[in-house]
C-alpha cells in the first residue's frame, strides 16, 4: 500500500492528465462489471424483504377485517392509538419483557456454570458435552409438548410424580404458573446454547494468563472474577443479544403449553389478533410494526456488541 | 534474596516415557542470575515451570531458601515469573497489571500505587500507566511484564525467554538493561533462553541442558574455555567450534600430516585413554591462514565487516572436512582459492564418550 502511494504522484506527473482520467473511468466500469452480476440477486432480496414490510406499514394504517365483507379502509394512525390504549397489549408487552429477560438471564447463568464445569478435562468429556447440547437441538414444539405432558402434567408428569412421592398435592403447573412454566422450558432449551458460547470464550482464554494469575497469588475465585469474567464479557453480551432476539419472538412454546393464557407475549398477541381468531389484519400489522421497531433497536445494539467482540481482543 | 536448589528433580509428562527433565541437580546462589540454555525441547521451560509450581515434579525436591516447596502451589512460593508471550491481563491497564499481585495480597491502595509508580519510573512506563496492553508496543509490553514481576519484590524471578518476541536490536539493548536491573535489585533469577549469546552475556553462571540432562554449569568464560563435553563445545560459541572426528595413530592425534599441538596435561590424560576415536575441537578464532599448513580450498566466505569467517575444505583421514577460520577485518582470499590453515590457540580434545580429555 505504502509503496503504491509513494509511486503514484510521480507516475501522474510523467503521464499527464489524460492518463489519470482514463484510469479513473476504467476503474468505475471495473467496479460496475463486478456489481452488475449481483444486481438480480440484490433486487430479489429487496423485493422479498422490503415490499412485504412496506405493505405491512400500509395495512397498519387501514381497518381490515378478513372475516367480514367490509372493504379495506384507510384510517391513519387509529390502529396505533388503539394499541397504546389497549391493556391487553401492555400486558403482552410486559410478558414479552419478563419472559425474555428472565429466560436469557437464567440460561446465561446456568450456561456459564456448565461451561466452567465442562472446560476442564475429564473422562467422557465429549459424551457429556453432547448430552448437554441435546435440548438445544430439540424442535420448540416438541420441547413444549414433552414438558407439558411428560414432565409437568398434573396426573402423569414426572415432576408431579416426585411431588406426590414427597406426600404433597400435585400441581397443575401450566395453568397455575403459565408464564413461569414457559420460562422453565425456554431456560432448559437455551442453557446449552449459552454454554456453547461461553465455552468458546473460556477456551479462547490464554492459559499463560491464568498461570500468571496463579503465580501472582490469585486464588480460583478472584481469578474468575478479575480475569475470566472480564474476558468473557463480550461473549456474555453476544449470548444475551442472540438470546433476546430469539426469545422475544417465542411463539411455539406458548402455543403448545398454555395457548396464551396468562403468558401471551407480543408475537402471540399479533397471532391472536390476526389468524388466531381476531382477523383484524390492520391492527395486527400495526402491532407487528411495533415489534419490528423493537427488534431493530435490539439488533442495532447487538451489532455494536458483535463488532466490539471482533476488535476488543487485539492484544 | 534466596537460594534455589533442585535435588534429583525429574519430570515425566503423562503419556511420555522419556523424562523432559532428568535427575536435575542445580543450586542457584542468592542474588545470582543463572541462565538455563539449551536447544529446543531440552527441558528448560519444564525445569523453570517446576520451580514456579506450574508443573509437578515426579521425583526429587525443590527448595527455596532452604524450605522444601515441592508440593507448594505457585501462590505459596513467593516467586514472580515473566512469560515468553508476557501473559499480561488484557482487560487491565498497565497499572492494574503491575498492581495485581499486591492487590491479591491485600496491600493497601496507597502503598500499592506508590510501588507501581516506583516500578514504572524504573522501567520508563509512567506515561503508559492508564493504557491497556493491546495499545503498547512489544518492547513496552515486555517492560510491563518486568514491572509486574519487580513490584512484587519476590524471592526469585523466573524468566522464560522474555526477550524472544523483540526485534534483534531491541533485544540486545533490553538484554543489557535487564542484567543491570537484576544486579541492582539483587534478586535471585533463573533465566531461560535458547540463545547462547544471551546466555553468555547475561549469566553469572550458565547451565547447559540437552535432552533433559544437565551438561555443565559454569561461568560463561569457563564454558567457553573448558567445555565439559562435545555438546557444550559445539553449542557455546558463535560461529560454532570446529569439531573434527579423528583417530589416534601411533599414540598421537594427527590432523592430515600435522600433529595436533596438545598441552602436556592433555597429553598425559590422553595416554590413559583406551579408545582410538576422538574429537578434536578448535574454535574458528584459534585457526588462522598461514603460508605453510593444512592445505584446503575456500568454499564460502562470510564477511561481517569487522571480521570474516572463511570456510575451508580440507582433507582429513580420506574425508572432506570443513574448517571455519575467523580473521579480523576483510578476508584477503576469494572463493575457490587454495589456502593453508594453521593452529593459533588451544585445542580441545574429547574422548569416544564425548567427555573432555585433560
Ligand atoms: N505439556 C506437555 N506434555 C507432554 N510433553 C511435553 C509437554 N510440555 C513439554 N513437553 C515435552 O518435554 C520436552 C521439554 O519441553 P520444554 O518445553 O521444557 O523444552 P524447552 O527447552 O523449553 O524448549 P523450547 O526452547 O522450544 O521452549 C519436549 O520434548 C516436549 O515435547
Ligand atoms: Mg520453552
Amino acid at each position: 500500500m505504502v509503496e503504491q502511494q509513494r509511486i503514484e504522484p510521480a507516475d501522474n506527473g510523467t503521464s499527464g492528465k489524460g492518463g489519470g482520467r482514463a484510469r479513473k473511468s476504467s476503474f468505475l466500469s471495473e467496479a460496475w462489471k463486478r456489481r452488475l452480476p449481483l444486481l438480480p440477486a440484490f433486487l430479489i432480496v429487496v423485493v422479498l424483504t422490503q415490499v412485504p414490510f412496506l405493505m405491512s406499514i400500509y395495512f397498519s394504517l387501514t381497518r381490515w377485517r378478513a372475516n367480514t365483507a367490509e372493504p379495506r379502509e384507510f384510517i391513519g394512525v387509529d390502529n396505533y392509538i388503539d394499541l397504546v390504549s389497549n391493556s391487553f397489549f401492555w400486558s403482552a408487552a410486559w410478558n414479552s419483557i419478563l419472559m425474555t429477560v428472565v429466560s436469557v438471564g437464567l440460561s446465561l447463568l446456568f450456561g456459564t456454570g456448565l461451561a466452567l464445569l465442562l472446560d476442564r478435562k475429564f473422562f467422557g468429556q465429549g459424551f457429556a458435552r453432547t448430552l448437554i447440547i441435546t435440548p438445544f437441538l430439540v424442535m420448540p414444539v416438541v420441547a413444549g409438548l414433552v414438558w407439558k405432558n411428560q414432565m409437568l402434567n398434573s396426573s402423569f408428569g414426572v415432576i408431579n410424580w416426585f411431588i406426590e412421592g414427597l406426600g404433597m398435592e400435585p400441581i397443575s403447573f401450566a395453568s397455575r404458573y403459565p408464564l413461569w412454566t414457559i420460562v422453565v422450558v425456554l431456560v432448559w432449551q437455551w442453557t446449552p446454547f449459552m454454554m456453547l458460547i461461553i465455552l468458546a470464550g473460556l477456551q479462547g482464554q490464554s492459559s499463560s494468563v491464568l498461570e500468571a494469575a496463579k503465580v501472582d497469588g490469585a486464588n480460583g475465585v478472584s481469578t474468575f472474577f478479575q480475569i475470566t469474567l472480564p474476558h468473557l464479557r463480550s461473549y456474555l453480551e453476544l449470548g444475551a443479544l442472540l438470546g433476546v432476539i430469539y426469545l422475544s419472538q417465542v411463539y411455539d412454546h406458548i402455543r403448545v403449553i398454555t395457548r396464551g393464557t396468562g403468558s401471551a407475549n407480543l408475537p402471540y398477541f399479533v397471532y391472536l389478533r390476526s389468524i388466531g381468531g381476531g382477523w383484524q389484519f390492520g391492527a395486527a400489522s400495526a402491532y407487528s410494526i411495533v415489534v419490528v421497531i423493537f427488534s431493530f433497536i435490539i439488533a442495532n445494539f447487538g451489532l455494536r456488541v458483535l463488532s466490539g467482540l471482533l476488535t476488543d481482543e487485539g492484544a | 534474596m534466596a537460594v534455589v536448589e533442585y535435588k534429583d528433580v525429574s519430570r515425566i509428562y503423562p503419556g511420555s516415557e522419556i523424562p523432559a527433565v532428568n535427575t536435575l541437580n542445580l543450586t542457584v546462589a542468592s542474588g545470582e542470575l543463572l541462565v538455563l540454555v539449551g536447544p529446543s525441547g531440552s527441558g528448560k521451560s519444564t525445569a523453570l515451570r517446576m520451580l514456579a509450581g506450574l508443573e509437578p515434579a515426579n521425583e526429587g525436591s525443590i527448595h527455596i531458601d532452604g524450605a522444601d516447596v515441592t508440593d507448594f502451589e505457585p501462590q505459596q512460593r513467593d516467586i514472580a515469573m515473566v512469560f515468553q508471550n508476557y501473559a499480561l491481563y488484557p482487560q487491565m491497564t498497565v497499572a492494574g497489571n503491575m498492581g495485581f499481585a499486591l492487590k491479591q495480597r491485600k496491600v493497601p491502595k496507597a502503598e500499592r500505587e506508590a510501588k507501581v509508580l516506583e516500578a514504572a519510573r524504573i522501567l520508563d512506563l509512567e506515561p503508559y500507566l492508564d493504557r491497556k496492553p493491546k495499545n503498547l508496543s512489544g518492547g513496552q509490553r515486555q517492560r510491563v511484564a518486568m514491572g509486574r514481576a519487580i513490584v512484587r519484590e519476590p524471592k526469585v524471578f523466573l524468566m522464560d525467554e522474555p526477550l524472544s518476541n523483540l526485534d534483534a536490536k531491541l533485544r540486545v539493548q533490553t538484554r543489557a538493561e535487564l542484567a543491570d536491573l537484576q544486579a541492582r535489585l539483587g534478586v535471585t533469577t533463573v533465566y531461560v533462553t535458547h540463545d547462547q549469546v544471551e546466555a553468555m552475556t547475561m549469566g553469572h553462571r550458565v547451565a547447559v541442558l540437552k535432552d533433559g540432562f544437565l551438561q555443565q554449569v559454569d561461568a560463561p568464560k569457563e564454558l567457553y574455555h573448558r567445555p565439559a563435553n562435545r555438546f557444550v563445545a559445539g553449542f557455546i560459541g558463535s560461529p560454532a567450534m570446529n569439531l573434527i572426528p579423528t583417530d589416534r595413530i601411533d599414540g598421537k592425534v594427527t590432523f592430515g600430516s600435522f600433529q595436533v599441538p596438545l598441552d602436556a596435561q592433555t597429553e598425559k590424560a590422553l595416554a590413559s585413554q583406551p579408545g582410538v576415536a576422538f574429537t578434536v575441537g578448535i574454535r574458528p578464532e584459534h585457526l588462522q591462514l598461514v603460508t605453510s599448513g593444512i592445505p584446503g580450498e575456500v568454499k564460502l566466505l562470510e564477511e561481517l565487516g569487522s571480521e570474516s569467517y572463511i570456510h575451508v575444505q580440507v582433507q582429513h583421514e580420506d574425508r572432506d572436512q570443513i574448517l571455519v577460520v575467523r580473521t579480523d577485518g576483510d578476508a584477503t582470499v576469494s572463493r575457490g582459492s587454495t589456502v593453508n590453515v594453521g593452529f593459533n590457540g588451544p585445542v580441545h580434545l574429547f574422548g569416544e564418550d564425548g567427555l573432555r580429555i585433560e
